[in-house]
């Protein structure tokens, strides 16, 4: 698998993991009832992805308006792969985007930026729509 | 034809050639008309009461062809006979006259003949020239007269009364120095009539003739291009009134100018409107049913959450438990489905105000389940172990969550967790302890907003060897006139805004300028104000997550 690409709904966010250009995405809100079941396959991929020891950029754009606490469970657990990659010497990007005024999401960015240390971690705001 | 094909001879009632007078029902039988009446009405069994049944049956047809036949064929045979006796009179006439020529020409020859003086008294010269009129076959009579009108001669015999089927003519027997007198010669128009008789009886004949042409003609042609196609069209009808969404089959001669196609394919049309028409009927009934089905099942759930709504509510503590120590305290406690993953707890112990709010992942039915999981350790924590140390009770309950959901071993099922903020108040030091596990502690003094905040990790979730180390208590000063707040992130995670502009989080701060807007206020009117103001911001958005907040103010 290649790519995975899922359109957003009310309680999940646009999915474009784009593993063959290294481009990763998530765009929306995130608060699915299951957010295991939502996020599982994801993190499965990713590992799938990164065992296959490639040495490409990989790029991980999140861009969350809101997200619950099991989702930032999960973007955690999508994180630490990432981080464990770039500490093997891949280049890894993580940019955290979130809308102007939004200090909620930039905060969250914030916390977690600070579990980054090989990974490249960006935080930038986006301008409104 | 089944019918008419499987008749034995002897069943046919009356006939073509019979000379009684012939039903029309016998006709129609004997002419395989009938079968469409019998094929109909062999599909009786399943007709149901409806307004084609009538027409169904083929009666209407049968009557059709009948109609058909009894209006034109009288027509038809009135004219051929007619025309035939016409025809026949015409040429009897014509005979007639030609006959009585004949006999003119007969008589006056003869008596030019017999014209000489003294004929009156001379058998010898006009018998012989009477004998030999005998000879034309159609000769009766003749006699000869002389001007008075005395018999002179005769031959043949002199027919009785007035007969049509003579013809009599006179020749004058003139001329000069003669005797006058007058010649009479009948003859037989016997022949004539005869043949009149003939060409009247070949004219019925031919009427009959054309009659059997016409009927045979008549039904191949009804039946070919009305009859079947109608039946088809009936057949279709009738099954269409069943709810069987037939359609007539054109076989691929349709001819938009043929009336029948273009009923028949009207009515494939419409069979088609009433089949989508049936058809999104039925859609909707499926759906109404469904739908039904699914207020069923949701007023099951429903019913069956109220009830664990009611056992959540059961675990939370009594909102004036720490009224005794002079601690003044306000909750807000929505969960977004009934019940929810918000926990908090209330209870004065051992001289010890101990304040706990807790959110654990998910809300509904999944994260009432984790709220009894951290009530029980919770309960266990405090008065089995005795704890009474803010970070020891984080510790002790990130042990107990991760022990009861087996989140230690590999593969772990369960990715749940919590975050927990712990308040305890020893009223006799005027001491307040923090500790939070992804839960600050706002406090709001003098116009000024402030945030203790505690470890940036939950509690619970299997172990991923990041841990941060246990958080440490916090000393929190007790002034007066500081109002302390515990709250969920279901509180500050309100997505709306101003309206057509794309949702933004209000946020910690958001809330915390919308509680410094009422500080003054009681606690209980500052969280029902709050409680409007979230409303207020959301919008038309709904509310995502369960909301907890526990205000109070210290003595």
């Amino acid at each position: 698998m290649t790519r995975i690409q899922i359109a957003a709904t009310e309680r999940s966010p646009e999915v474009d993991f784009d593993f063959e250009t290294g481009r990763l995405s998530l765009r929306g809100e995130s608060y699915p009832e299951d957010a295991a079941a939502f996020y599982g396959p994801l993190l499965q991929a990713l590992r799938g992805h990164l065992a296959e020891g490639g040495q490409a950029p990989l790029a991980f754009e999140v861009a969350l308006a809101y997200f619950n606490s099991s989702s930032a469970k999960a973007l955690m657990n999508l994180f630490m792969p990432l981080e464990d990659a770039a500490a093997a010497g891949r280049p890894v990007t993580i940019r955290w985007l979130y809308a102007e005024g939004d200090d909620t999401i930039a905060e969250a960015g914030a916390d977690f930026a600070a579990d980054f240390e090989h990974a490249a971690f960006e935080l930038a705001m986006e301008a409104q729509v | 034809m089944s019918t008419a094909e499987t008749s034995p001879p002897a069943a046919r009632r009356g006939g073509l050639r019979g000379s009684g007078p012939m039903r029309r029902e016998d006709l129609l039988d004997t002419l395989g008309f009938a079968d469409v009446a019998a094929d109909v009405a062999g599909a009786d069994a399943i007709m149901a009461p409806g307004a084609l049944r009538g027409a169904a049956r083929g009666r209407d047809l049968d009557s059709l062809t009948r109609t058909l036949f009894l209006r034109i064929y009288p027509v038809i045979a009135a004219v051929v006979l007619l025309t035939q006796a016409g025809i026949a009179w015409i040429n009897h006439a014509d005979q007639l006259r030609l006959h009585a020529d004949r006999a003119n020409l007969l008589a006056s020859l003869t008596a030019s003949a017999l014209a000489r003086p003294g004929w009156e008294r001379a058998p010898e010269i006009f018998g012989p020239q009477l004998q030999a009129l005998a000879r034309d076959p159609a000769f009766r009579y003749a006699v000869l007269r002389d001007a008075a009108g005395a018999l002179v001669g005769s031959a043949g015999e002199r027919p009785q009364g007035r007969d049509w089927n003579r013809v009599q003519v006179s020749a004058e027997l003139a001329g000069p120095g003669l005797a006058a007198g007058s010649l009479t010669v009948v003859l037989s128009a016997e022949e004539l009539r005869d043949n009149a008789e003939r060409q009247a009886l070949l004219a019925l004949g031919t009427s009959l003739v054309l009659m059997l042409a016409f009927v045979a003609t008549l039904q191949r042609t009804v039946r070919r291009h009305v009859v079947a196609p109608l039946q088809r069209l009936l057949v279709a009808m009738r099954a269409v009134e069943h709810k069987r969404w037939t359609a007539v089959d054109l076989g691929g001669a349709y001819r938009p100018s043929n009336e029948i196609d273009a009923i028949s394919q009207a009515f494939n049309s419409m069979v088609e409107g009433l089949r989508s028409g049936d058809e999104a009927k039925r859609l909707l009934q499926a759906l109404e049913t469904a739908h039904a089905e699914l207020a069923a099942a949701n007023r099951q759930v429903v019913e069956s959450i109220g009830y664990a709504r009611r056992i959540q509510a059961s675990v939370l503590p009594e909102r004036g438990a720490l009224a005794a120590s002079g601690v003044d305290l306000a909750v807000l406690y929505e969960p977004l489905h009934l019940v929810g993953g918000d926990y908090y707890w209330l209870e004065e112990i051992d001289g010890l105000c101990v304040i706990v709010v807790a959110d654990c992942t998910g809300h509904g039915v999944p994260g009432a389940f984790l709220t009894l999981i951290v009530a029980t350790a919770l309960d266990r924590l405090l008065h089995e172990r005795s704890l009474r140390s803010p970070a020891a009770i984080l510790a002790g309950l990130d042990a107990m969550v991760r022990a009861q959901l087996r989140q230690d071993g590999r593969g772990a099922e369960s990715d749940d967790g919590l975050d927990c903020g712990v308040c305890v108040f020893d009223p006799a030091r005027r001491s307040l302890l923090f500790a939070g596990a992804g839960l600050s502690l706002t406090t709001i003094r003098a116009g000024a907003v402030e945030q203790v905040r505690g470890g940036r990790r939950g509690l619970g979730y299997p172990r991923t060897g990041r841990e941060a180390p246990p958080e440490s208590d916090t000393p929190v000063p007790v002034e007066p006139g500081t109002t302390f707040y515990l709250m969920t992130d279901g509180v500050t995670d309100q997505m709306g805004g101003a309206p057509g502009v794309r949702p933004k989080l209000l946020g910690r701060q958001g809330v915390a300028e919308r509680l410094l807007a009422r500080a003054a206020e009681g606690l209980d009117a500052q969280l029902a104000g709050l409680e409007r103001d979230l409303a207020a911001y959301r919008g038309g958005e709904l509310r995502r997550d369960d909301m907890t907040l526990v205000a109070f103010r210290l003595p």
